[in-house]
């Protein structure tokens, strides 16, 4: 075990005397793998930022059955059973939500307290609200459509909304952009890989005489291959904190933009940077390409060299 | 300790020229050996069989019981630890100072390095090149670069040393250190194997296998 660290410890200080003969190339290459890393990780920011709010929101189909104002309480509970009937055979929870509840609802959501008070008698009418449970598919959008016909039929109901459409849309929209992160990512990682491919390539032809005399001297291949696999990684973990950095930095004056457009809307969304254990997660991945970039450089180049 | 039976050898490269036809020798552990003929006789091929440099067509070269053709390449690395290799042009590291490429063969085994630095200095004490320690190799005349070679050659303790036209391109005094060192470490007991064209150093060997277009033509018994 000693001898396995020893060896890894030699590897390590081997790649960063490598990167000390030539700080400026090394640094010249973090930056350029640092702008293809900024991107997705500016991405991943966004939607981990974005996604505690969709989730907030149910994309499952709500619907809201408003009775006419003048139903008598007692018919307008015993609409129940037929919405029960209506929605045989779907998993839905059925809420029935007296004008009272709703007014003081509203009073208590809206901060119009004052403006309510002024309209005297309660304008809301009795209502239902009905959450279905796995309507996802567009067959099942169809469905609701028909439910919702079906209860807009029924005696004392005024009308009838889908309250589902635009967080579907919400859900649609931030699936696209989860999809389109995950190509641009993709793309991007091949880019990051062959930009070490290359540096590594540059550096096995640079080496190419203390590889073929330490190989006469005994050296594995697995001593030789260590240090860049090291250089692989340490570049793509020195890329991944610069594009972590600036994507940070960035967030500050994006914020102040930010805080302007949500004060319209009574919001104080703010973009945070990722959590620890996020950064950590893509620090990782940073230091990965870097190492597969390294090793399919390495397996290349150096059995040529063989 | 190093035997050759009926070994031939030939490139691809090469139509139709065989660069070692038919050898068979032995040398004996302990034996000191000198490798003489003209430039394309075969004794730098001979020599890089011996370190599975090269493998060879047909016959089989056995070192220290191992049939260097059957190797496996993960192998070739263990079997060169016990040689200690020594080049016409030393290919030194000229990045780094002499004694880090003293230390070199030893690391490259996993060794300590405060201990591969304990070893290397004795090794350059040895050829005499302690107080040159951190100087770098261009810093060296090319005798006392070919003595850094040797403290590289022999700081992992080899059985074999293999010195391939050692004193090539030094002058008398120079290559006579060069002479002196290998004799002291074969003294000891290290079989050292020595190609040369110089005259004056194989007049006074005691053995001399002489090689010509691949045969050898003399001192294989």
């Amino acid at each position: 075990m000693n001898n396995w660290f020893r060896q890894h410890r030699f590897a390590l200080g081997a790649a960063l005397s490598h990167v000390r003969k030539a700080p400026g190339s090394f640094l010249f290459n973090v930056l350029v793998v640092a702008v293809a890393l900024a991107l997705p990780f500016a991405g991943v920011t966004l939607l981990d930022n974005v996604r505690p709010l969709s989730e907030e929101l149910s994309v499952d189909p709500e619907l809201s059955l408003f009775l006419k104002a003048d139903t008598p309480r007692d018919q307008a509970q015993a609409l129940a059973p037929q919405l029960q009937r209506i929605l045989h055979g779907s998993r839905a929870k059925v809420t029935f939500v007296p004008r009272e509840q709703a007014l003081a609802s509203l009073k208590e959501k809206s901060g119009l307290t004052d403006v309510i008070e002024t309209l005297g008698d309660n304008p809301l009418p009795d209502s239902y609200v009905m959450k279905l449970e796995g309507f996802t598919s567009r067959a099942d959008a169809a469905r609701v459509d028909g439910i919702a016909e079906q209860m807009r039929a029924l005696p004392g109901v005024d009308s009838v909304q889908v309250d589902s459409a635009w967080v579907k849309r919400l859900a649609a929209l931030l699936g696209v952009l989860r999809l389109a992160l995950l190509l641009l990512a993709v793309t991007l990682g091949v880019v990051v890989i062959a930009v070490v491919f290359n540096t590594i390539r540059l550096q096995v032809l640079t080496q190419r005489e203390e590889i073929a005399v330490s190989k006469l001297l005994g050296a594995t291949d697995n001593f030789i291959h260590r240090p860049f696999y090291y250089t692989g990684a340490l570049l793509g973990l020195c890329a991944g904190a610069v594009a972590l950095g600036a994507v940070t930095l960035a967030l500050r004056p994006l914020n102040t933009a930010i805080a302007e457009f949500a004060r319209l809307y009574a919001s104080e969304f703010q973009l945070a940077p990722l959590p620890p254990l996020g950064m950590a997660g893509l620090l990782a991945i940073s230091a990965g390409l870097g190492l597969v970039g390294a090793m399919l450089s390495v397996q290349r180049h150096l059995a040529r060299l063989n | 300790m190093i035997e050759f039976q009926s070994v031939s050898k030939k490139y691809s490269d090469s139509a139709s020229t065989l660069a070692l036809a038919d050898v068979s020798l032995n040398i004996a552990k302990g034996e000191l050996v000198y490798l003489a003929g003209p430039s394309g006789a075969g004794k730098s091929t001979l020599m890089k069989m011996v370190a599975a440099i090269e493998r060879p067509t047909s016959g089989r070269v056995i070192v220290n019981g191992q049939d260097v053709g059957r190797i496996r390449k993960a192998g070739i690395p263990f079997l060169r630890r016990n040689l200690g290799l020594i080049f016409q042009n030393q290919r030194l590291l000229n990045d780094r100072h002499i004694l880090a490429n003293v230390m070199l063969p030893l690391l490259v085994t996993g060794a300590h390095a405060a201990q591969a630095e304990q070893r290397a200095r004795a090794a350059l004490d040895k050829v005499g090149l302690l107080d040159r320690a951190l100087a770098l190799p261009m810093a060296l005349s090319g005798g006392e670069q070919q003595r850094v070679a040797i403290a590289r050659a022999i700081v992992n303790r080899p059985q074999i040393i293999l010195a391939d036209e050692p004193t090539a391109n030094l002058d008398r005094a120079a290559a006579d250190k060069v002479i002196d060192a290998l004799h002291a470490f074969h003294s000891v007991g290290v079989t050292c194997v020595i190609s040369s064209h110089d005259d004056e150093i194989l007049d006074k060997a005691a053995r001399v296998i002489r090689l010509e277009h691949g045969h050898v033509v003399g001192g294989a018994a």
